[in-house]
């Protein structure tokens, strides 16, 4: 035989009557308040990351700042070595075309002493 | 019951101002609608019990904004299924409730068929959260539909539609099993 509407509603209403918490229910919420409201040391340091973090940051900036530094001047160097080198050897050809033009200057003077 | 009523606005009055004890009074007053509320929707005794206790603990916070007994049991109400709502939808993708699971959930001694009312609460447990919410609200709590949308703030009409396809699933689930029995 069919279950009417009232029937089932009926077994519900008994199906889904209250049931009590475990024994001790209150005291069980009073101290998990208690552990929640207690000051956790670690709480206070929850924040200490952000002066942390900036510290860090400045720390990197610095670093990158000098290896930057470092390898302008570095770099410098490196150009100034390059131009000393093509200097000398500019310096070195002036000398040999310097020499060769004398050279070829003095050779019809002691051709015609010697005529 | 007049009696009753003024030791209740005593201990809210009481326990907004701070003092432990009325809490704890109003805690415990209320804790079997707040669980039992819980146990419908979770189906889990454990998970039930965390989510009174976090129920209790927003009351706590909130005890300046409740004004009233009604609007106590309302708003406990209210709480209750929306937190319980949150943590099925948070746990929707993990979890399906077995039909054996029901079987974790003790019978009340007085029950005239305990068999057909675990079967019951088994499939009740199984209707989308929602829909639970609304039978657990119908016929746990004994509200009327316009209660019940005021509670879950939802049109009364969603709420009728709910529990008309909510009979209809739980007799044809009831209908099936006895066949196959």
């Amino acid at each position: 035989m069919p279950m009417t509407d009232d029937d089932l509603e009926a077994r519900l209403r008994g199906a889904l009557r209250p049931t009590e918490p475990e024994v001790g229910f209150a005291a069980r919420l009073a101290a998990r308040m208690a552990r929640e409201r207690a000051p956790r040391p670690w709480a206070a340091l929850r924040f200490l990351w952000v002066p942390a973090a900036l510290a860090a940051t400045v720390v990197v900036a610095m670093m990158v700042a000098h290896q930057r530094e470092l390898r302008v001047e570095r770099e410098g160097l490196a150009a100034r070595h390059q131009l000393i080198e093509a200097l000398r050897v500019t310096s070195a050809k002036l000398d040999l075309a310097y020499r060769g033009v004398n050279e070829a200057a003095q050779r019809p003077a002691t051709r015609d002493s010697g005529a | 019951m007049a009696d009753e009523e003024g030791a209740e606005c005593d201990s809210l009055s009481r326990a907004r101002s701070g003092d432990a004890a009325a809490f704890s009074a109003l805690v415990r007053r209320h804790q079997r609608r707040v669980y039992s509320l819980a146990l419908r929707m979770v189906w889990d005794r454990h998970a039930a019990e965390d989510l009174a206790q976090e129920v209790f603990m927003q009351l706590h916070r909130r005890l300046s904004r409740v004004q009233s007994d009604a609007h106590l049991v309302f708003w406990l109400r209210q709480v209750t299924l929306r937190l319980a709502i949150d943590r099925l939808r948070r746990e929707a993708t993990h979890r399906v409730v077995p039909l054996e699971e029901g079987l974790d959930v003790a019978a009340e001694p007085s029950e005239s068929d305990p068999l057909l009312q675990r079967r019951l609460r088994t499939l009740v447990a199984q209707l989308p959260a929602a829909a639970r919410a609304v039978v657990v609200l119908r016929y746990q709590e004994d509200l009327d539909p316009l209660d019940i949308a005021a509670t879950l703030d939802m049109p009364i009409n969603t709420v009728k539609s709910h529990l008309k396809r909510s009979l209809e699933e739980l007799r044809a689930q009831l209908a099936a099993h006895a066949h196959d029995g």
